[in-house]
């Protein structure tokens, strides 16, 4: 079947106008929020999950790539298609099927929202609590694929901790069950090994979310340091002080200065670092715990604490934190963000060592991190018009990630692996790990229909690891 | 070839594999009735690897076990070649007080893990019954847990890593010792509630968190089950935010604490923590509901009790069957109401605690004084349990008098699509070599 005939059997599936297939609409789908890019074959809308399976009939039966995509704000290259594939795009099943107060629950369609669910149940006093820098555009589905994380994650935990069912269509077409409303299920946990599989075992066509309660109190606190060192080490004194902010991001001086000239969120500009750290629950508690922080920032040398006073002050420091991305793109051409991981002892001195990576390859390297729970996000500046410099970004965050890796951490924390980690799996993981992860990936996607080249390695990438190599990136687009 | 001849055979394997010591042929104990033609103790995850290796390649049937606390659980295997010990994984993989992560074998105690990081002011969340014999591997294969199920959330929510081999005898990891990590499968989640059926678990990697300076617990008593949980309802909509909320039945009071003056009522318990203030506000919350309080070793006491609900209604009504639900929050009132009448129609005592505010219950029961109840009234009260079971529910018999055993599944209202299930067995485990005809598979 040419593709012409794949086209026309789509839009028997979905519907006439639920098919794109002129290249000036299917590029708007080659890329995602990271640096790589890869036009579709054809993308398609559907509404139902029946359209799901038999869209998923056809592909497995064409052996044709298909990948499921909801508002591509991932930046790990989730949700590219390969070239010529099908892209399964969520954007007209977004619906809240249910909300279930009494048993804390709602059930979405995958194209919902992350904040409109949010938003939807907040009249309830309840909310969903992941909450990705993305999540005005990205979708509960994306969420559940790349198992997102966000500020929050520190004491609420990612998107796995508050999915407890999926209805799923796997790549035979067949549309299964997973788990459902009670917080846990006899039987495998299906549901967990789903969420984070990057699209490579199915399709989540509705998911069953936890709802949680709106804290009583709130404090957000901004504590500003001379050094980015200071603020390291203030996070594990947080930490080992036995108090767990409900977020803890630390933003250093370049970025705080870039977000303050885009947005006024009211950044100290001759900071060295600061530490924005969240603190919720009963009130009592909460105003314990915010003096004991400042305490232990004031110990670790802060210049200054600063509480903010009203709701719209606090709306005003976290819409530096989650606009900082807007606002690197008007001082450089691209940006490249990594989400590496390290134990929270660990951050001044990868901090320490992202700076050196920053003088080696003549890069300025921007940090704006959830600091509590370790996951950094270097923010490597370079102009992609310029090959070499896009050859040095890649190279500047490989050094970080090995680091990373070094020093007992991991080389995602909330992004997923995709496309663009997926040559560092096999020095995070032995053959053998990967061997058997990937014997799970072929008990459901044996024929590779489902996000092929994506998680896991190709062979050629676990030799290439080992010697000096090409990035892969680097090599797929001929430079 | 005789039993005799395959016996020693698999012995001089296991022998060469992990040293005559650790090999015991015609071990005493049993699984479910079934004699063990051997028990092996591997010192280390690539003996674990070699032995299941070597089972795999001779389709032998291994049974894993930890302190044997939850062996009495699944239906009876047909056979069993191998006892799979893991107390000689012993070893501390990783200890970072300064970053609330621990990592250490599958052999070490809930105990002994428990009071190593207690030392360093930490707590570790996982609570199941026996902590001194039970295992952290088989704490995580019977993703069984205790009431502070409800602070900290479950499980899949604090093991940020594991170690396993397959049951081909793959080494394999999931997860790693930082508290956020996305890459990879989530091997963790796979194994958690597997209940030894995918991989023995060789190591395990957990956050920890601060122990907490003080925490008092209040107790209020009910006439009937709808009112007591009406009260956690009206706890779960206000801000407190306890770190046990546990139900107790007026029979369950009574097996816990003997002398307990509150027998004839339902009681909610509620664990708070925090400073005087924080205390002092569930107080006032919780206003003149509270029928008294518990502090103290008096208190540890108790939760450790409540803890061990199990064992102990096994200890004091040896003929008795213990049931786990997880269950929708709403579903909790009509189940606990159908378990009471199943269980009276049968002449059976019953008795439930339960983690109401995430949906858990584990509810016993055994012949009534002055009752006659045969076997048959116990499989007609699971049974009945069980048909009457609302979507979404998952219910487990932990344990049953033996020949009731054979005439109930242990496993029952599996949510999730059976036929994906089998597709992971067969991935890890294709020749079946591990609690071969234990579980649900």
């Amino acid at each position: 079947m040419s593709l012409p005939q794949v086209v026309e059997q789509l839009r028997k599936i979905a519907g006439r106008d639920a098919v794109l297939d002129r290249p000036e609409d299917l590029m708007l789908y080659e890329y995602d929020a990271g640096i790589r890019k890869s036009t579709p074959g054809a993308v398609v809308f559907p509404q139902t999950t029946e359209q799901v399976s038999q869209i998923m009939k056809l592909a497995s039966a064409m052996h044709m790539p298909v990948v499921a995509r909801g508002a591509g704000t991932g930046l790990s290259g989730g949700a590219i298609s390969q070239p010529g594939g099908i892209v399964i795009a969520f954007s007209r099943m977004n619906k809240i099927l249910e909300v279930d107060v009494e048993n804390q629950r709602a059930v979405v369609q995958p194209g919902v929202v992350n904040l409109q669910l949010s938003e939807h149940v907040s009249h309830l006093g309840l909310y969903f609590a992941p909450d990705p820098s993305s999540q005005k555009a990205c979708t509960i589905g994306g969420n559940v694929a790349e198992n997102s994380g966000g500020p929050h994650t520190l004491m609420y935990g990612v998107t796995v901790n508050h999915v407890t069912g999926l209805e799923v269509v796997l790549p035979s077409g067949e549309i299964v069950h997973f788990g459902g409303k009670a917080a846990e299920s006899c039987g495998y946990d299906m549901t967990g090994l789903f969420v984070g599989s990057e699209g490579t075992i199915g399709i989540a066509t509705a998911i069953t979310v936890k709802l949680l309660r709106k804290p009583e109190k709130v404090a957000t606190l901004l504590a500003i340091f001379e050094s980015v060192d200071d603020a390291g080490r203030t996070v594990s004194a947080i930490t080992a002080a036995g108090i767990t902010p409900a977020a803890l991001e630390m933003l250093d001086g370049w970025t705080l200065r870039t977000i303050e000239a885009y947005c006024h969120a009211g950044y100290p500009l001759d900071a060295g670092a600061v530490l924005l750290i969240e603190l919720d629950g009963l009130r009592e508690a909460v105003e314990e715990q915010a003096e004991a922080v400042s305490a232990v920032c004031v110990q670790q040398k802060a210049r200054e604490v600063r509480r903010a006073k009203t709701e719209e002050e606090r709306a005003l420091l976290w819409k530096g934190r989650k606009t900082a991305f807007g606002a690197l793109g008007r001082v450089s051409p691209s940006y490249y963000t990594q989400d590496g991981v390290v134990p929270r002892s660990k951050i001044a001195a990868t901090l320490q060592f992202i700076g050196e990576v920053s003088k080696k390859y003549d890069l300025i390297i921007g940090n704006i991190f959830h600091a509590g729970d370790g996951n950094l996000h270097p923010l490597i500046l370079f102009d992609i018009r310029f090959p070499d410099q896009l050859e040095r970004a890649l190279t500047a965050s490989e050094d970080i990630l090995q680091y990373c890796i070094g020093v007992g951490g991991s080389i995602t924390g909330e992004h997923g692996v995709g496309m663009e980690k997926r040559n560092l799996m096999p020095v995070l993981f032995t053959e053998q790990d990967l061997d058997v992860m990937i014997s799970l990936r072929n008990a459901f996607n044996g024929e590779d229909v489902l996000n092929p080249e994506k998680l896991f390695p190709t062979p050629r990438m676990c030799r290439e690891v080992s010697g000096p190599a090409r990035h892969p990136v680097l090599a797929q687009e001929g430079m | 070839v005789s039993t005799t001849t395959t016996a020693t055979h698999l012995g001089r394997e296991l022998r060469a594999i992990c040293g005559a010591e650790y090999v015991v042929e015609g071990p005493p104990e049993t699984i479910l009735g079934e004699a063990p033609a051997i028990a092996v103790r591997p010192g280390s995850a690539d003996e674990v690897a070699a032995i299941l290796h070597f089972a795999n390649e001779d389709r032998l049937s291994v049974v894993p076990a930890g302190g044997l606390t939850q062996q009495h659980t699944g239906s009876r295997p047909p056979q069993v070649d191998v006892l799979l010990y893991t107390s000689r994984l012993t070893e501390v993989e990783h200890y970072d007080a300064g970053d609330l992560t621990i990592g250490v074998g599958a052999g070490w105690t809930i105990g002994r893990l428990s009071s190593k990081v207690a030392a360093d002011n930490l707590f570790f969340a996982g609570d199941p019954a026996s902590p001194d014999r039970a295992t952290i591997g088989g704490m995580l294969a019977t993703g069984l847990y205790g009431p502070h199920r409800h602070g900290y959330g479950g499980l899949r929510d604090y093991c940020i890593g594991v170690r396993l081999v397959t049951g081909d005898g793959r080494k394999a990891k999931g997860g790693g010792r930082v508290v956020k990590n996305v890459a990879g499968y989530d091997m963790m989640k796979l194994l958690i509630g597997s209940w030894g059926t995918l991989g023995v678990i060789t190591s395990a990697s957990f956050k920890l968190f601060p122990a907490p300076r003080q925490t008092q617990t209040f107790v209020s008593c009910f006439p009937t089950a709808a009112e007591a949980l009406q009260f956690r309802s009206r706890i779960l909509r206000s801000p407190l935010d306890p770190i046990c909320l546990e139900l107790l039945s007026p029979r369950a009071s009574a097996v816990l604490t003997p002398s307990s003056p509150a027998a004839a009522l339902w009681s909610i318990c509620l664990r708070a923590a925090g400073s005087d203030a924080v205390l002092a506000r569930y107080r006032a919350e919780l206003g003149s509901a509270v029928t008294h309080e518990i502090r103290a070793e008096n208190e540890h006491g108790f939760w450790d009790r409540v803890a061990d609900f199990v064992p102990m209604v096994q200890e004091q009504y040896p003929r008795s069957a213990l049931i786990s639900m997880t269950l929708p929050l709403a579903d909790l009132h009509p189940v606990l109401d159908e378990f009471a009448t199943v269980a009276d129609s049968n002449g059976l005592t019953s008795a439930a605690v339960g983690r109401v505010g995430v949906g858990h219950l584990l509810v016993g029961m055994w012949t009534a004084d002055g009752a006659n109840s045969t076997s048959a009234n116990f499989v007609r009260a699971v049974s009945g349990l069980r048909s009457t079971l609302p979507r979404d529910a998952g219910m487990t018999v932990l344990h049953c008098p033996d020949e009731v055993r054979a005439e109930i599944s242990a496993w029952a209202a599996i949510p999730t699509d059976v036929k994906s299930m089998r597709a992971v067995k067969q991935a890890l485990d294709p020749n079946n070599v591990l609690n071969r005809e234990r579980f649900v598979l």
